[in-house]
């Protein structure tokens, strides 16, 4: 199927530019992972982790396109970055994202001898808690409650931060300027 | 490094900055018929670019060299910064409280921090005028603790759900409220537009129903002539030999090529951290330690309002999203009183009823941060109906150790970083603990059934070139002109000695109307 800006805005609001080959499309995070379109910043293990993580911090994220919408905003000057990070006084983005999802992979492995990914929901909600609390040893990237946070918040922003986000908690969008281009 | 410099054709006022205190600058001076130039940073950005998206709205935000921070109440320069046409005044939210009398008499009335070098009184006619030409909605019979001051031009914007709950439980308490005094017309003002109360105030209003910079004063400086010129970062202040005198300032342009930009007068209006950042980078044979510096106080007293949100659940569905984002009721009781609590001092306000979206920093997801998975959805499901939210802004004390110095790192044009040290002392901290137990009284009194508060961060930005009576205890005069150079001008929140405990933006411009109209009426001995 072909998504159009059309059906892109309406369905999403997050438009991103995204380039495949010669041509520049514009699509949601959502879209962009649904036709696999190829990451920049993020390699696939980093993806996976990263994947597993916001969806058990905020359900839904990992089909909302969580990994190309940070993959596609690392990809930027961090002046023109969408990222809540922006906010929060750390100068290197990429190296946040890719330490942090290193070392949580690290503890999975430490606590429990399995990747992120294959842990039991139980194990992975106590290694979050963990995160949370930064009551994590041997934790070598970004401090681990300002990790958590981040991640999060970024989860939330592709889960309810659109239109559609908001019709999931039934708010009305009410845009004066619909979200409807990059600017 | 480019070797290369072009020296432009000069004017008569160079502006650094394209907010809020540059604007009423560039407006008044250009209608005067002064050639006007300012020098923004940032990107040019129109209303038609604000759209309506906590994502899309991070691009206000701050975007230029880092700052350092340290402390245990750090600037959060990043957050309160602006970026772009218009700086921070295009994601304020308008709220536009006056200070009060007491908080011009620090220094006297209480033998803390500093003194301003005016008085209310003599500030009031700037806010009475700003107020006409902006079109303030409010009501001041029900600011029962407003100074003096003319009756709002336009009536109060209306109370919605959440505000109605929160209200009760202040009432309950025998505490009081009243609509917040907004920068927001209520009904159409002076060619701008009524408020259509959708809460998207933080990613920039662009029907020009919020006073933003680009709703007002910017459009009438270029209707005089004056021109912004983007991409243009300012990376040294210029002064003649003597020092007496700046004579314009280099900038880096979009091009990256390094260019002077010639003036016969300087305003530094960009904002209370660059402006230090800037002038101790200026440093020069006739001012060692820093452009207009003698003092020795430019960077110091940096102060932010400590603040804290109380969050509640109501049994009543509270519309949440609806109305501004920077709330719908105030209560100012006590303010006057600094040291009415025991070991605390300041005064301090409440912010009721804030329009909150579902993500962001000040969203309904982070009012929660402990919370995540199937018990964040079952949360996000009830909070969007039926949450409720006041923040707390209490006073920060001038402190000189609080400061802004130059780091040993450079940006990318060579100039140090500003580092930002920002702690608050015990009687400050005393203060927010005692409003975050009355802001959960309240939010009891109004029968919430859950309550809990926000980490405490800092709302606002001031200090770092305070305004005295001499260059003994402060950077420039009450005109924001510097004590050591008289054809250089301060302007914004950095002049302000003390920060009460209300939003700097309605006295930023009523000080920088005071000062312009100083200056265009001095422009023969000045320039």
């Amino acid at each position: 199927m072909t998504t159009t800006r059309r059906s892109f805005i309406k369905s999403s609001g997050l438009a991103l530019s995204y380039t495949l080959g010669a041509q520049t499309l514009l699509l949601s995070p959502a879209a962009a992972r649904a036709k696999k379109l190829p990451l920049r910043r993020l390699d696939a293990a980093h993806a996976a982790s990263l994947e597993t993580l916001a969806e058990a911090l905020v359900p839904g994220a990992r089909e909302a396109g969580i990994s190309h919408y940070i993959d596609s905003q690392l990809q930027r000057e961090p002046e023109d970055s969408l990222l809540m990070i922006r906010y929060l006084g750390v100068a290197d983005h990429h190296t946040f994202y890719v330490d942090g999802l290193k070392s949580i992979e690290r503890q999975a492995k430490s606590r429990y001898r399995k990747s992120l990914a294959a842990l039991k929901s139980q194990q992975t909600d106590e290694l979050i808690g963990a995160l949370a609390a930064g009551e994590v040893e041997n934790w070598s990237g970004p401090p681990a409650g300002l990790f958590y946070f981040v991640v999060r918040a970024d989860a939330a922003d592709v889960v309810y931060g659109t239109p559609a986000g908001f019709e999931r908690l039934d708010i009305p969008y009410m845009p004066h300027i619909a979200p409807s281009r990059p600017w | 490094m480019n070797a290369k410099v072009t020296s432009r054709e000069k004017v008569d006022l160079l502006i650094v900055g394209s907010g809020a205190a540059a604007s009423v600058f560039a407006a008044k001076a250009a209608q005067a018929g002064k050639q006007v130039l300012m020098l923004e940073a940032g990107p040019a950005r129109g209303l038609q670019d604000l759209v309506s998206s906590q994502l899309w709205a991070r691009r206000l935000k701050w975007g230029g060299a880092p700052v350092e921070e340290e402390g245990n109440l750090t600037l959060g320069h990043n957050f309160n910064s602006g970026w772009g046409t218009g700086g921070s005044s295009m994601h304020h939210y308008g709220v536009w409280p006056r200070l009060h009398p007491g908080d011009f008499r620090l220094r006297t009335d209480h033998g803390k921090g500093l003194d301003w070098p005016l008085q209310y009184r003599e500030l009031r006619p700037y806010y009475d005028r700003i107020q006409e030409e902006v079109g303030l909605s409010g009501d001041a019979a029900a600011e029962k603790w407003r100074p003096p001051g003319s009756e709002y031009p336009l009536p109060a914007l209306p109370v919605f759900p959440q505000g109605q709950a929160i209200a009760a439980g202040f009432k309950a308490l025998g505490k009081h409220t009243a609509p917040i005094p907004l920068a927001i017309n209520s009904r159409p003002y002076k060619n701008r537009r009524a408020c259509i109360y959708d809460g998207w105030c933080d990613a920039g209003c662009p029907i020009g129903a919020l006073a933003n910079a680009q709703a007002l004063y910017l459009p009438q400086a270029r209707a005089a002539g004056g021109r912004i010129l983007h991409r243009a970062t300012v990376t040294r202040v210029l002064a003649n030999k003597k020092g007496n005198k700046v004579i314009g300032v280099e900038y880096r342009d979009a091009e990256d090529r390094q260019q002077v930009q010639l003036a016969d007068v300087v305003v530094l209006a960009a904002f209370a951290v660059q402006n230090p950042r800037l002038l101790l980078a200026s440093a020069n044979p006739a001012h060692p330690q820093g452009l207009a510096n003698s003092s020795g106080l430019v960077g110091r007293y940096m102060m932010t309002h400590p603040a804290t949100s109380i969050y509640g659940l109501f049994k009543q569905e509270t519309q949440p999203h609806l109305g501004p984002t920077g709330g719908q009721l105030i209560s100012q009781d006590g303010y006057d009183n600094k040291a009415a609590i025991k070991n605390a001092f300041g005064s301090y306000q409440w912010l009721i009823a804030n329009a909150l979206k579902p993500n962001d920093l000040l969203g309904i997801v982070n009012t929660r941060p402990d919370i995540f998975g199937r018990a964040l959805e079952a949360f996000m499901q009830r909070a969007s109906r039926s949450i409720g939210t006041m923040v707390f802004v209490g006073e920060d004390l001038p402190l000189a150790q609080n400061r802004i110095t130059l780091s040993q790192h450079k940006d990318q044009y060579g100039v140090p970083l500003a580092r930002a040290v920002h702690n608050i002392q015990a009687p400050t901290a005393a203060l927010c603990e005692h409003a975050v137990a009355e802001g959960t009284a309240v939010f009891k009194a109004a029968g919430a059934e859950q309550v809990w508060q926000g980490p405490r961060f800092g709302m606002h930005i001031m200090g770092g070139t305070v305004m005295g009576t001499s260059a003994d205890n402060s950077v420039t005069n009450r005109y924001g002109q510097c004590h050591d150079i008289d054809n250089l001008f301060i302007a914004g929140p950095g002049l302000f000695p003390s920060s009460g405990a209300v939003n700097p933006t309605f006295t930023l411009h009523a000080l920088g109307l005071l000062a312009v109209e100083f200056m265009l009426r001095e422009w023969g001995s000045i320039a």
